[in-house]
């Protein structure tokens, strides 16, 4: 019983508004009768899968997600990528060797199920001090450490407001970067994410996507052919006739993958 | 075999009797053939010899000399005791020729013939000898390799009994967390889901450790998991089953199914938001059985590293244990992902 009265700063009283975040039925009906129990939390939604939370997150403003991880489509790593920043989030998850050496490694509350009220208290408790401290997670690299080692990205999720695009990464055509955002362009369209270009080439397969440019990152598969127009710098047209540039190093590269 | 072996010896045996001008060619071979058949069995003897003193390398702590000394001494002594004995039955041969047959002066002639044909025995004998360890050295490698062999299979079945009897601890912790819920609000539920999860732990373990069990007891174990994993999945994993009782009594490998089965759900259904069908099929074809497992599979989604593993498994038991006898195709099609096995029926 030591969490319901125990907040740092004392501010317990304020209502903290939940959101549960779980594919699973009965793990939803879990969570919800073990909160019924706490008088200074709110279940304002429940998920059922990670493009509900994000529409949850933006449409609600929750303080918390309680979020489970492996989830269909968009898994909880990917919805903390796209609403981290907006909301506090304790992750809940049967067994997942990888997530939880990341969350140890970045000393990130995490619950294990099965689990008992005592154990969910003193995860709300804490959270409410990492809210009231606004400590924010380190979104980024709790993500990067739960990846499973040496396995490439195989989608992109991107926010666009309360709604989601998951792209797979074999249909984006390019990636440029824009100020602090990155663009993915895929079939004619470009979505931005909040992320920086570096990030974003650590986790594509590095056969399948050359940096060409400090600005772009180029899918291979759709290249048609490289020009020469000056000395020392290319060009590289796209198979939908799109002209991108490619840095001497950029050229370096994309030869070594293209040998 | 080995006697005819001998035919070129007394071949040779003749000639060099005949040599010395007083021996005739049919003398010398009535007198030679009957001695060579003879000492071909004292020869053969000299395997016991062989596998009495072992060639081997001095053990460190025990002198190489007495070693040596004993090893030439006991085949030395053999030799000249087998030759003697040889020549001695030759001389009384000689002998029972001259008296019986009339074949007059052989047996003197013999005797002059005797200090060669001891230095042919003792000869033979060691060329035996050396024959002898040149095969039980043979014979000791080909042991050495099948040994290795055995090992080597009897280390894969290990390693695959491992592979096999490995529950997925995140379907364990589910299933608890499961439990978990319904003990509030449906303790019914809670009991009928504890009885599941321990037929199926029960059933794990007991059926692992055979080496061949009924399609039936495999089909079970199966539908049980689906079961439990249908109270965590609700109304995503709907199952279908169509099994020809026919092959029910069919044996085959215990926990074949299990990976493939945990992959329809652990790849198919559960990323899927709206989940879908898994079905499970199994009909006589020929004298064997087929087995069908498929489920629905999302457009995007990749043929998880972890699907493979479990492919990869089942492929490999299939191949330890039926050796060609038994297929696996995997195919994707339409969004459905469809595992087949072609297994003989065994029936005992």
């Amino acid at each position: 019983m030591s969490g319901t009265n125990a907040s740092p700063t004392g501010r317990s009283h304020q209502v903290m508004r939940v959101a549960i975040v779980d594919d699973e039925e009965l793990a939803r009906k879990l969570l919800r009768e073990y909160l019924a129990d706490l008088e200074d939390v709110e279940i304002v939604a429940e998920c059922a899968n990670g493009f509900e939370a994000v529409k949850a997150v933006t449409e609600l403003k929750p303080d918390l997600l309680l979020l489970d991880i492996q989830m269909p489509r968009l898994d909880g790593f990917e919805v903390l990528e796209l609403v981290g920043r907006e909301v506090s989030v304790i992750f809940v998850t049967a067994f997942d060797k990888y997530a939880l050496r990341a969350f140890e490694v970045h000393a990130v509350d995490y619950l294990l199920k099965p689990f008992t009220t005592d154990r969910l208290r003193k995860a709300l408790s804490r959270a409410r001090g990492r809210l009231d401290s606004r400590q924010p997670l380190p979104i980024t690299e709790l993500a990067a450490a739960a990846r499973v080692p040496g396995a490439h990205l195989e989608r992109v999720a991107i926010r666009d407001g309360a709604n989601v695009h998951v792209i797979p990464v074999s249909k984006i055509d390019y990636v440029e970067a824009q100020d602090d955002y990155v663009c993915f362009r895929s079939e004619g369209k470009g979505l931005l994410k909040q992320q920086t270009l570096g990030e974003v080439e650590s986790v594509l397969d590095p056969a399948q996507f050359v940096r060409v440019h400090r600005s772009y990152i180029l899918n291979i598969d759709r290249l048609a052919k490289l020009e020469l127009y000056a000395k020392d710098s290319h060009a590289a047209i796209l198979r939908d006739g799109t002209r991108l540039p490619v840095s001497r190093s950029g050229y370096a590269r994309l030869s070594a993958v293209l040998k | 075999m080995y006697v005819t072996a001998w035919l070129p010896i007394a071949a040779l045996l003749t000639q060099v009797l005949t040599r010395g001008g007083t021996i005739r060619w049919s003398e010398a071979a009535a007198i030679v053939v009957p001695m060579c058949l003879l000492y071909s069995f004292i020869c053969q003897s000299s395997w016991y010899l062989c596998r009495a003193v072992p060639l081997r390398v001095a053990p460190p702590g025990e002198r190489f000399e007495s070693e040596t000394v004993r090893f030439i001494g006991s085949h030395a002594t053999a030799a000249v005791v087998s030759a003697g004995v040889w020549v001695a039955v030759g001389w009384v041969w000689a002998w029972i020729l001259g008296s019986t047959f009339g074949i007059t002066g052989i047996e003197s002639r013999y005797v002059a013939q005797i200090p060669m044909l001891f230095i042919s025995g003792v000869v033979l004998f060691v060329i035996a000898v050396a024959f002898n360890y040149l095969l039980i050295t043979f014979q000791l490698s080909q042991q050495a390799e099948s040994k290795a062999l055995e090992l080597q299979v009897l280390a894969r079945e290990a390693e695959l009994k491992a592979l096999r009897a490995q529950i997925d601890p995140h379907f364990l912790f589910n299933s608890l967390n499961s439990i978990s819920a319904l003990v509030m609000a449906d303790p019914a539920g809670a009991r009928r889901m504890c009885v599941l999860l321990a037929n199926f732990l029960r059933g794990s373990l007991r059926l692992g450790s055979k080496q061949r069990i009924p399609l039936v007891e495999e089909m079970r174990l199966a539908e049980c998991y689906l079961d439990i994993e249908r109270v965590r999945l609700g109304a995503r994993l709907k199952i279908q089953r169509d099994i020809d009782p026919d092959c029910e009594a069919c044996l085959v490998p215990p926990l074949i199914m299990q990976p493939l089965v945990e992959n329809a759900i652990t790849h198919g259904v559960a990323p899927t938001i709206d989940g879908g069908v898994v079905s499970l099929q199994a009909e006589r074809n020929g004298a064997g059985v087929r087995i069908i497992i498929e489920n629905p599979v999302e457009d995007e989604a990749t043929v998880k590293d972890g699907a493979g593993v479990g492919l990869k498994n089942v492929k490999m038991r299939l191949a330890n244990l039926y050796d060609g006898d038994a297929r696996i195709d995997v195919n994707r099609n339409a969004g459905r992902f469809r595992v087949e096995l072609q297994l003989p029926c065994d029936r005992t």
